[in-house]
Parts: C-alpha cells; sequence; structure tokens
C-alpha cells in the first residue's frame, strides 16, 4: 500500500503578519504527530526564520507586494519543509540589513538546509528536513 | 507551551525601572511593536528591564530589538537587564543559545533579578 504523506501548504502575502500564520499552520501540522514539545518549538523556529528572511528579504525594491509559498510534509519521522519565494533571489540580500543569524539558526536546528532557485522560475527556495524524534542535534 | 499563552506587551514602572512584559510569542510581525514600547520606556525611566519569563517564542527580529535596546540603555546611562527564567519558552532559550547572544545580554534568571539589576 502506497503511504500517505501528511502535507500543509499555505501562501502567504509576503509581510510581517504572515509570519506567524506560518508557524501556527506547522504546529498544527506537528500537534497530530507523536513529536516532542521542544522539537517543534525548533522547528517552529527555523521556519520562521526562514520566512523572517523572505519577508524581509526577497521583495525588497519591488512595487507589488509579492507572496512565499510554504509546504511542509511528514514523511518517514522527518519534516521537510520548502519556503519559497519569487523575489529577488540570493544575490540581492547581501547588502540588506539584519542580525545575519537567521541561516545559521536554521542551520543548526535542521538537519539539512539546501537554498537555491526554484525549478518555476525566479526567486529564491529554501528546503529544510527536520528530524521529528530526539531534535536534531 | 507553545501558543497557549495571549500575547502582549505591558509597561510597568518598578521603582525607578521601567519593565517592559512581553508575554506569548513575539517575532517580526510585533517587533515594531515592541521596539517602539522599549524606547518610550528608556525615555523616562533610569533603568530598563525586559521580562521574557511570560513570553513562549522570539525570533531574530526580536533579539535585534533586544540588541538595540541594550545598546541605546548603555548610550544613555541607563540600567538594563532582561529577564529569561525557567518558565521562558523553549525558542526563547534556544535561539539565545544559538547565537551565542546569552553571553552577549545582560540576563537575569528572574523577573525580581532583572529589576534590581537595572536598577543600578
Amino acid at each position: 500500500m502506497e503511504m500517505v504523506a501528511e502535507r500543509v501548504e499555505i501562501e502567504i502575502a509576503a509581510a510581517a503578519p504572515g509570519v506567524p500564520l506560518v508557524r501556527h499552520a506547522l504546529r498544527g501540522l506537528l500537534s497530530g504527530l507523536d513529536v516532542d514539545e521542544d522539537v517543534i518549538a525548533d522547528i517552529a523556529l527555523a521556519v520562521t526564520e526562514a520566512c523572517t528572511n523572505a519577508v524581509v528579504h526577497a521583495y525588497a525594491g519591488h512595487d507589488h507586494e509579492g507572496t512565499i509559498h510554504v509546504i511542509a510534509t511528514h514523511v518517514d519521522g522527518s519534516l521537510a519543509v520548502t519556503v519559497r519565494d519569487h523575489g529577488n533571489g540570493m544575490s540581492a540580500r547581501v547588502d540588506t540589513p539584519g542580525l545575519g543569524v537567521g541561516l545559521p539558526v536554521i542551520a543548526a536546528i535542521a538537519q539539512s538546509i539546501e537554498i537555491g532557485a526554484p525549478d518555476t522560475g525566479d526567486g529564491t527556495e529554501v528546503r529544510m528536513r527536520f528530524a521529528l524524534a530526539g531534535g536534531a542535534e | 507551551m507553545t501558543n497557549g499563552a495571549t500575547n502582549g506587551i505591558d509597561v510597568e514602572r518598578v521603582g525607578d525601572v521601567d519593565v517592559v512584559t512581553l508575554r506569548g510569542e513575539h517575532d517580526l510581525s510585533t517587533a515594531d511593536d515592541v521596539s517602539r514600547h522599549i524606547e518610550s520606556a528608556l525615555g523616562t525611566a533610569t533603568g530598563l528591564a525586559i521580562d521574557l519569563s511570560e513570553t513562549t517564542f522570539i525570533d531574530s527580529a526580536v533579539l535585534r530589538v533586544l540588541i538595540t535596546a541594550q545598546e541605546n540603555a548603555a548610550k544613555r546611562g541607563a540600567g538594563f537587564a532582561i529577564a529569561v527564567a525557567e518558565t521562558s519558552g523553549h525558542g526563547v532559550h534556544r535561539l539565545l543559545t544559538l547565537t551565542g547572544l546569552d553571553a552577549k545580554l545582560s540576563m537575569r534568571p528572574s523577573r525580581e533579578d532583572a529589576i534590581a539589576a537595572a536598577s543600578g
């Protein structure tokens, strides 16, 4: 029998109010699984940082409000999360302000992180994978 | 605890210290509001304590506000401390530890300790 993966997909406007919406949606998915509260908190932090990066940087200089697309899929004891925007891409982010701690925080929490352009066109896609049992330390 | 608390920002004067309490979750969506409350408090008090003992979540946007607050307090000669207690959320402790800023921010283990430290 083919395994069915639980999946949450959410699209938000690339603006600050959308960031907690993504976090709450993720918690909703994980609360239905047997996942430790601290692991959920770690994933919430990492995905929040990815979304914040996208909100702050992806559409800087654009004259229209863009969107951020988040897909979280639970497969075989891990959670794969993709945060995708269709904005400036990575190269435009080097001169923007910030603490610069977002990606290191994600890297410390996630089992793996990949950053690249989406298959579908412009922008940036952050692909993260998290262990759901016992954390990723 | 993840999302059961009511989010909010309270400011209370205790002696010569303004105490800014962050309840619940704070991130990019509330960082500007947090910053405004802190700046307002810094303008009138001789000391500033930021209480995170009822905070369940912060992200790097709020962390940036806290760092700026500590820098501004130092410039103005005001006392400053942040309460990060056992009751603070896992995400609060985690972010401070992962960034190494737990060693750079003036942190105390309770609201009372932070108020005492901020009052100089």
